[in-house]
């Protein structure tokens, strides 16, 4: 009874629409003030209700499947993206009570969830005989291995400090002094994570104004939404996965609870749109260059610095 | 000058003369003469070849080809003429592109427009017209519009036909196995407005690029000899709407020198003040539109922002906000009342206030510097070669600017200087737009003391002064007028009959014609993320690109 309460409601498949319609809302409108604009303004307070239609609109729309691309390919890309995105939800101690599937290997499944997507993205793009659309796999295959290097680095850094891939005894031993230690990891985490969802300046594989729509070209009706709830999937798993491993996740003053995981991943998704309210895209060149030669070393370096401050400051392995 | 003029002693011409105060007016006999001309003309230092514009005249049976030559450096400027024959198989010559580069494109078009055959020119296929068009020559006199109309129905299926075919032919002729491809980058694509590129890409990288034009070929200059003196200009604003003060402007001058009028200073006072206030508009669509190449949209929303501000004031003088067709031969169209300058000020003090905003967060972007800091160089030589004017020419070093070199309206009384960069990167040609707002602002602020000290001390009287009359029928003549429009030099070469009730031929030179030729020699070797960047600060209008 509680895993299927799990499953569909917290932290499922409810909860999963529930975040993408609002996160989507609350992109849009805090995004407008930045641009000078007021955002959604009619429907429901605020405009609240415009991306629950948006989203309902998308889904009963024709779903078009071009002419020339292997349909069964194309179909079920997105749908195997939704479930992969979604399933790191089940690793993440959302309340002090509630994690889906406790486990000691809870960080690997993260990391390697988080992994696979780009790959099932590039292969939507792939799949669409487009040339647009290929051009915008290959670059998601391009952006994928050259920042999940530093990504796993960073991810692991926390592993390393206590000494646990367990996400719930992360979260318990982590306090003020390792935060400070791992705050160097928690940057290279974000600019990965930056990397990892297209995000500006890391917008490359669907670099509107280069490629069309990337992936997406071809994409529309339902097999549209369902990309698009797996982007926002794919944001919560990356912010839940920062706050947990980094922030102290549920922890926070006074009382502990899934308020403040809310906190800490709503203030990374503010800090994400200011970056993408005022930066402009990089090349992939650019890209490839500043991650090899810049972002890799750093996170070796960063590694480093966990093992040193693990000795001196936390009394070495147990 | 005097050496230009003694250059022409060597060629048999029927005159040779100066005009205005920058030009020499000649006309060759012969034209076969023209090729060595022109050389003499580029060994003298005149290496721009603006346009090429043929004016038809089916009664005398002659085709009379102008071309316009500037000196970018001196100032010193050259309209050479010749005759011939209009006979489709005689309708013959000689081609200055092999001297020229620039003239590429315009003799495309006098080939497709009018069926001139240029010799040895090295690409002379169709531009702007589409397949229903090709062979026809429709700006000739004697074109019938309406035969045209029936038989637009037989090529319904040519131009399907042949994209497919094209499509076909260029898988056909790369290595199916190999990473090479053409993309359409448009006519729909997100970034590139009704112009399409053939990319020939070989994955990231760009080959080649052979843009095609002509999807918002609307005929302007066959639409405005249908329209009368006055009509004509909601066709000439129509080059395109982001700046469309000036084009008027340029217009409104090459009639009023046909007809010999001369409009009053107070007139002469708002034609800056709202030419200046149209670059304005421009150069903020300008701007943002760069950033949105890059995808970040803030800087278009908060210019769009400032924008509005200025559009008010147009609105409020002329009841429009964008196609407002406020210039008219004789002067400006309505006078001048205090709570239009009101507007203005509103206008001012916005821009004033996010001026500094702008600046520090857009124009010294470190992520737009590493972007666009070393990519899509202009050379003074590319830009003297291809007659690359305004903004894009500036920013490249090369100090031309209309309104100091040949000042119109009341810019000879108006304070100003060159603006230039240096290096003629893409960020330069973005900066040096942004350096220009400030200018224009300068301006405006310089007029609107001007007009209110005129009023005040009742030099001006705003609701009398701003038109004087020009006559219906104007007398047989030609006049070129040159105007700085908001992306370059816009030319305009007016020819009228005896009695004419509407011009007989009006060419327009515009300055997106030129630019976009560039783009192809910009943008070989670099990625395809380089084509929206390079695209967006050549500053290219689809509308004065196709006309």
């Amino acid at each position: 009874m509680e895993l299927l309460f799990n499953i569909i409601v917290f932290p499922g498949l409810l909860y999963l629409l529930l975040w993408t319609v609002a996160l989507f809302w609350f992109f849009r409108k805090f995004m407008a003030p930045l641009h000078k604009r007021v955002g959604p303004h009619f429907n429901g307070p605020a405009g609240s209700y415009q991306t629950l239609f948006d989203l309902s609109k998308l889904l009963s729309k024709e779903s078009i499947t071009p002419r020339h691309v292997n349909p069964y390919l194309f179909s079920l890309m997105p749908l195997l993206a939704v479930i992969i995105a979604a399933l790191p939800t089940a690793l993440i101690p959302w309340t002090p009570g509630i994690t889906v599937v406790p486990s000691d290997y809870g960080l690997l499944g993260l990391v390697v969830l988080i992994g696979i997507e780009p790959f099932l993205l590039f292969l939507t793009g792939f799949g669409s005989h487009n040339k647009y659309a290929f051009l915008g796999g290959i670059r998601v295959l391009t952006q994928m291995i050259s920042m999940e290097t530093a990504f796993f680095l960073a991810a692991l850094s926390p592993a390393l400090l206590f000494g646990t891939l367990n996400l719930q005894t992360i979260v318990h031993t982590s306090g003020w002094v390792s935060f400070l230690v791992l705050l160097p990891g928690f940057t290279l985490y974000f600019i990965a994570l930056l990397g990892l969802l297209e995000q500006p300046p890391f917008n490359i594989p669907d670099a509107e104004q280069e490629i069309v729509y990337g992936f997406y070209t071809e994409y529309s009706g339902t097999n549209y939404f369902l990309l698009k709830l797996a982007e926002f999937a794919e944001f919560m798993a990356l912010f839940a996965g920062a706050a947990t491993l980094f922030l102290g996740g549920y922890r926070g003053l006074f009382f502990d609870g899934y308020l403040w995981l809310f906190v800490k991943m709503l203030a990374i998704a503010v800090f994400m749109m200011i970056l993408r309210a005022s930066t402009p895209r990089i090349t992939m060149r650019q890209m490839l260059r500043f991650s090899w030669r810049y972002l890799v070393p750093l996170s070796l370096l960063n590694t480093a610095w966990v093992l040193l401050a693990k000795i001196y400051f936390f009394g070495g392995a147990q | 000058m005097k050496r230009i003029l003694r250059l022409f002693d060597a060629f048999e011409t029927e005159y040779v003369e100066p005009y205005k105060s920058s030009w020499i007016k000649a006309k060759l006999k012969r034209q076969d003469d023209l090729r060595a001309v022109a050389e003499a003309l580029k060994e003298e230092g005149l290496r721009s070849l603006v346009t090429v514009s043929p004016t038809d005249f089916p009664d005398e049976s002659r085709m009379e080809m102008n071309y316009f030559f500037e000196d970018l450096q001196t100032k010193r400027n050259c309209w050479l003429k010749c005759d011939i024959p209009r006979t489709p198989d005689q309708c013959r010559i000689d081609s200055l592109t092999p001297l020229f580069a620039g003239a590429d494109w315009s003799e495309r078009e006098a080939f497709s427009m009018f069926g001139v055959d240029f010799a040895d020119h090295p690409d002379l296929r169709p531009i702007i017209v589409s397949q229903d068009f090709y062979g026809k020559a429709p700006f000739r006199k004697d074109f019938d519009w309406e035969a045209h109309e029936a038989d637009t129905l037989n090529h319904l299926k040519t131009i399907v036909n042949d994209f497919e075919k094209e499509q076909q032919n260029s898988d056909a002729n790369l290595d199916p196995d190999g990473s090479e491809t053409v993309l359409n980058w448009g006519p729909t694509h997100p970034a590139s407005g009704p112009i399409r590129l053939k990319v020939h890409c070989d994955g990231e990288e760009v080959i080649g690029i052979d843009p095609d034009i002509g999807y918002v070929w609307r005929a302007l200059e066959h639409l405005v000899t249908q329209k009368d003196f006055i009509g004509a200009i909601v066709a000439v604003e129509r080059l395109c709407f982001m700046d469309n003060i000036n084009s008027m402007v340029g217009y409104c001058m090459a009639v009023e020198e046909i007809a010999e009028i001369q409009i009053t200073p107070f007139a002469a006072w708002m034609r800056v003040l709202l030419g200046e206030t149209a670059r304005i508009s421009s150069h903020m669509m300008g701007l943002g539109g760069f950033f949105n190449m890059m995808g970040l949209h803030t800087l278009a929303m908060w210019n769009m922002d400032v924008r509005e501000f200025f559009l008010d004031f147009l609105e409020s003088y002329s009841g429009a906000r964008i196609a407002t067709a406020a210039i008219e031969p004789g002067g400006v169209r309505y006078g001048l009342q205090s709570n239009m300058l009101d507007e203005l000020q509103k206008a001012l003090d916005k821009f004033d206030a996010t001026k500094e905003d702008i600046r520090s967060i857009f124009v010294k972007n470190p992520t737009m510097k590493l972007r666009a800091g070393t990519l899509g160089i202009l050379t003074t030589d590319m830009i003297e070669q291809y007659a690359l004017c305004g903004p894009v020419a500036r920013a490249g070093g090369v100090r031309t600017d209309i309104r100091l070199d040949e000042p119109y309206a009341a810019y000879s009384e108006v304070e100003m200087a060159y603006i230039t960069q240096e290096t003629g990167t893409a960020k330069d040609r973005f900066t040096q737009l942004f350096n220009e707002l400030e200018q224009s602002v300068d301006i405006i602020k310089q007029a609107k003391k001007r007009i209110e000290a005129g009023i005040a001390d009742g030099e001006f009287n705003p609701t009398k002064d701003h038109m004087v009359k020009v006559p219906k029928k104007l007398p047989k003549g030609e006049a070129i007028s040159r105007v700085e429009w908001a992306r370059g030099e816009v030319l305009m070469h007016l020819v009228t009959e005896e009695k004419a009730k509407s011009p007989y031929r009006l060419k327009m030179k515009a300055p997106s014609f030129n630019h976009t030729m560039m783009l192809d020699h910009l943008l070989r070797g670099q990625t395809l993320s380089d084509i929206p960047l390079v695209f967006g600060s050549l500053y290219i209008c689809q509308g004065d690109l196709d006309r």
